[in-house]
């Protein structure tokens, strides 16, 4: 089997200040995955290397890394695509808590917060709401995000201003918006219209790039725009002691 | 305590690390030309109210080889800022056709076609009023 | 130690774990509800299903359909009273989930679709194209969000569960990310740590399937049941195991040996029916166990393909043409392309059976409470008795919703109720008692790592107690399971420190792992006969035999020993048991040729 050197990112916190690099030597052919890879170095090399990773099908979203410095799920890379070496480190912009893992927590507040579950006013008893494939068609993209957080690590806003909701979570709030059997909109306007939400993306659009699944939160976030647009406008025209959570629909 | 979460830092050179985000600020930087192509024509401006001498001062301004420089490359900047932005609308504005979306393909075409249209209509307005001349 | 208390705490955030939180929170609002779990929740395995869940839909279906189907899909070892309530409950799950915003695939009309499966007589599997339980994680975390009593613990390890006189007040975790030990209290514990089929090698699980509660609840005296029940899903790629869904067959694939021949019909599956004309229950819709043991004969009687992963079958789907199988197979035109690098829609995929489920766990009532009080266990790693020898496909994404209720409501009824609460000293002292594995592995100076014992125990398994096993196979991988419980006591660790030691936490999930699979060769030690995923080689054994083995078998944990197998009767109250029938016409089963 042929080898190949990589060079690995490595955080001990409670040995290193700042990570360093160290280089690894790996045997691969052409199934192996960047996460097979750790696994050997972890099981033959060194076995305190920390990394995430579960279904090692590309559905579970554990285990993103940069990967020359592109956000990528190890699972899904192969070493055969790399003839000319690796370099792995954790996913960018968020704080890294030992070697390849990192802290999701943020993301995971950012998921939170815009309120991502189906906000209906009465389902039809015992039975399921109607639905067509074209009503389907118009959010199902949006519900395909495994909360890898590649997007994130893509994301220079995010980067530079950590409270940015992020192309995932915006993507999560737009699906839910765009579901026909969803009435909670207004709810979740208030958190999309903020300098947090739609507004603190300027488009780099690299997010869908990265995205393993096709989901394009890029587009999402650019959709949101217009429905912030949209909702600004409606308020203007809105009698000023109208109920907006009523109205608003 | 175990915990000691390192927050990498964002170097103000963020920008040249990836092809994409280089592309992104290249993008962004077509506002420079755009913005002394703005400049040039609030000056044409100014100068048409002033008279007649100020309007000829004007445009001998605009033929000096710098002048014509920058604009053409606001021309190039325009063009390139309008072909990312037709590509970048069938996300932003999907249209769709029952359960289908209209491909991405044909709302970029459509976009130039519509370009054509303007410059085509511009060309014979303008055409026209040379002919009246 | 930090110390929490809860009302109710819930191990475990996959199917199971989400929707009994979402129903202890809902059966009394004012309880404080608390989610432990080793993951971020949408990173549990629930995640991987594919194909989708299983309810009585249309109007020429009937519970009772699928009542039979269930219960002889479980060779007759399914409690019947289980199975009543399963499916007299399914609808209205799936239902709920629709209401919380799970996107099911929909007819032209808007009203659901639902697809063939395999061993069902109608089709009545509901699915979300083929990512039906990664919608239905997801749709059960986010629904989760909605309740502000739900705490969640994530990445949070289970290390023991603190027992005392058959009462158990809490457990014992890991936060992972600092390596410190936190004690929960807890009016009652659910746990829902899911399945155990990381002990083997060839695998659709991922690598947090390492049977967590069921190893802790049976050090603590409750049985584990139907262990040697273990399902080989008839189709993962080589290599990996990577699951590629039953739906591919219930949308009309087609399996075919070296010869290109459907070699299904000579195994009692057949006749052939035609290329894209599916039926239900013959051919490649069988059931899970039927598939892998016939693959088990193709290979030895050598017409099985040879693979560079080793030797497989194909999986032909191309009849379906590109537009149908983007539609209803996307993900698995993208796992085929992305791990075996084939295009499903112009050449057939390589596939070959892997450990996909473990029938058995750790022993319920129909209410899914243990033997110890306060404990309750749902999901893969419990027995509530509704799989019985072999599972069908579609039933377990609904048994998470359906018994993922009644646990919770369970564990919040009894935590609303007032319980007599651990003293300090009672804690300290069972807190104590749970630190000593934890101790022994941190200060042990020996040799052995954990990665080889581990390689050791999946390849015995997959040796001695595989699709096909027999007397010798299971002494000798019960013997090996013995000298790895010696050398586990020799392990030593590469990472001492606290954050994030993913090494520790390996280490303590292989101590898991040795005990479930006692108990699982124990198990299939001691049944001598064949049924469903069961299947013993010797000539005298390979009959279903119902005078003495129509029961259940139950593994108690013996210290320093090997496991102690008892047997507990069958509800076999509304179904007395028959032959298993599949294919077109009524055939009896061929019993395995013997070739080796």
């Amino acid at each position: 089997m042929p080898s190949m050197a990589i060079q690995l990112q490595r955080y001990l916190p409670e040995r290193d200040s700042t990570p360093h690099w160290q280089a690894f030597n790996v045997e691969y052919d052409d199934s192996t995955s960047v996460l097979d890879a750790l696994e050997q170095i972890k099981a033959e090399q060194d076995s305190s290397l920390s990394y995430r990773w579960s279904c090692r099908m590309a559905i579970c979203g554990s285990c993103g890394v940069m990967v020359n410095g592109v956000p990528k799920l190890g699972c899904k890379t192969f070493l055969r695509d790399y003839p000319k070496g690796l370099q792995l480190a954790p996913l960018g912009n968020f704080p890294v808590e030992k070697d390849l893992i990192v802290d999701m927590s943020r993301f995971l507040e950012h998921l939170t917060a815009i309120k991502p579950y189906l906000i209906a006013e009465a389902a039809p008893q015992g039975q399921p709401h109607r639905q067509t494939p074209a009503q389907l068609a118009r959010y199902k993209q949006f519900s395909n995000c495994i909360n890898c957080g590649l997007c994130y690590a893509a994301c220079p806003q995010f980067g530079l201003k950590p409270d940015f909701l992020g192309p995932a979570a915006i993507a999560l709030a737009h699906r839910y918006n765009l579901d026909s059997r969803d009435s909670g909109k207004a709810e979740r306007m208030a958190q999309l219209n903020s300098d947090n939400g739609v507004w603190g993306c300027t488009f780099v659009g690299y997010c869908s790039t990265v995205c393993p699944k096709g989901v394009d939160p890029a587009a999402a976030v650019n959709q949101g725009k217009i429905a912030s647009t949209l909702d600004g406008v409606i308020q203007w025209f809105k009698p000023a002691k109208a109920s907006r959570n009523k109205e608003q629909r | 305590m175990s915990r000691k979460p390192y927050q990498p830092p964002m170097p103000a050179s963020w920008w040249l690390k990836h092809p994409a985000y280089r592309f992104y600020m290249l993008r962004e930087a077509t506002v420079l030309p755009l913005l002394f192509f703005v400049a040039s024509l609030l000056y044409g401006l100014y100068a048409l109210g002033q008279g007649e001498s100020s309007w000829l001062q004007y445009l001998s301004w605009l033929q000096q080889p710098w002048v014509i420089a920058l604009n053409s490359l606001a021309l190039v900047a325009s063009l390139f800022h309008a072909w990312t932005f037709f590509v970048l609308f069938p996300q932003v504005m999907p249209l769709r056709l029952g359960s289908r979306t209209l491909p991405a393909w044909l709302m970029v075409s459509a976009q130039w076609a519509g370009v054509l249209l303007v410059i085509l209509a511009l060309w014979w307005l303008l055409g026209g009023m040379n002919a009246d001349a | 130690m930090q110390q929490l208390t809860t009302d109710v705490l819930v191990v475990g955030g996959g199917g199971a774990g989400l929707r009994s939180a979402i129903a202890a929170s809902e059966a009394n609002p004012r309880l404080s509800v608390t989610l432990l779990s080793k993951v971020y929740p949408m990173r549990s395995h629930t995640v991987a299903a594919e194909g989708g869940a299983a309810a009585v839909t249309l109007s020429h279906d009937s519970l009772q359909a699928h009542f039979d189907d269930t219960v002889a899909g479980s060779d007759w070892l399914a409690e019947q009273g289980v199975v009543d309530y399963f499916v007299k409950h399914a609808f209205d799950e799936l239902v709920q989930l629709e209401h919380w915003g799970c996107p099911w695939s929909r007819q032209q009309s808007g009203e659901l679709q639902v697809r063939r499966f395999g061993g069902m007589k109608t089709e009545r599997t509901w699915f979300a194209a083929d990512k039906t339980g990664f919608h239905i994680l997801h749709t059960l975390f986010q629904t989760s969000l909605k309740y502000p009593q739900i705490n969640r613990l994530d990445e949070y390890f289970l290390l023991d569960l603190l027992v005392h006189e058959q009462r158990c007040y809490g457990v014992l975790a890991i936060e992972i990310a600092s390596g410190e030990l936190v004690r929960i209290v807890a009016g009652a514990v659910v746990l829902a740590t899911g399945g155990a089929g990381r002990v083997y090698q060839f695998n659709t699980n991922g690598g947090i399937v390492t049977g967590d509660g069921m190893a802790l609840a049976y050090r603590h005296g409750v049985a584990l049941r139907d262990m040697e029940f273990v399902q080989y899903h008839p189709t993962g790629l080589p290599g990996s195991g990577i699951l590629i869904t039953e739906a591919c067959r219930g949308e009309g694939g087609i399996l075919l040996n070296k010869d290109g021949y459907r070699y299904l019909q000579d195994y009692g599956l057949g006749p052939e029916t035609p290329l894209g004309q599916p039926q239900n229950k013959t051919m490649e819709l069988g059931p899970r166990d039927k598939l892998s043991q016939a693959f088990w004969h193709e290979q030895q009687q050598g017409r099985t393909i040879q693979h560079p992963q080793g030797e497989v079958v194909h999986l032909d789907l191309r009849h379906l043409g590109q537009r149908y199988l983007l539609e209803r197979l996307p993900f698995i035109c993208e796992l085929a392309k992305a791990y075996v690098n084939v295009d499903p829609v112009k050449s057939p995929i390589p596939i070959r059976p892997a450990v996909h489920y473990t029938m058995g766990g750790i022993l319920t009532d129909a209410n899914c409470a243990t033997s110890i009080a306060g404990l309750y266990a749902v999901g893969e790693c419990a027995s509530v008795g509704l799989h019985g020898a072999n599972r069908l496909g579609s039933n377990s994404l609904t048994e998470l919703l359906v018994f993922g209720k009644v646990a919770g409501r369970e564990a919040a009824r009894v935590a609303s109720k007032p319980h007599s609460a651990a003293t300090d000293p009672l804690l300290s002292s069972l807190t104590e008692q749970a630190l000593a594995p934890l101790k022994r592995l941190q200060n042990s100076k020996g040799t052995e790592r954990w990665h080889e014992l581990r390689q050791q125990l999946a390849a015995s398994m997959e040796q001695g107690c595989g699709i096909y096993r027999s007397e010798a196979g299971l002494q000798q991988t019960l013997a090996t399971l013995g000298q790895l419980k010696q050398r586990y006591q020799q392990l030593r660790l590469g990472d001492t420190g606290k954050a994030f030691n993913t090494e520790l936490l390996h280490a303590l999930e292989l101590g898991f792992g040795l005990d479930v699979a006692e108990a699982m060769c124990q198990a299939a030690l001691e049944r001598k006969e064949s049924r469903g995923a069961h299947q013993r080689q010797e000539p005298s054994l390979t009959k279903r035999n119902d005078q003495d083995f129509l029961r259940h078998s139950l593994a108690f944990y013996q210290t320093g020993s090997e496991a102690r197998i008892e047997w507990q009767a069958v509800d076999t109250s509304l179904s007395a048991p028959a032959e298993r029938r599949y294919g077109g016409q009524p055939q009896t089963d061929k019993p395995p040729k013997e070739t080796s």
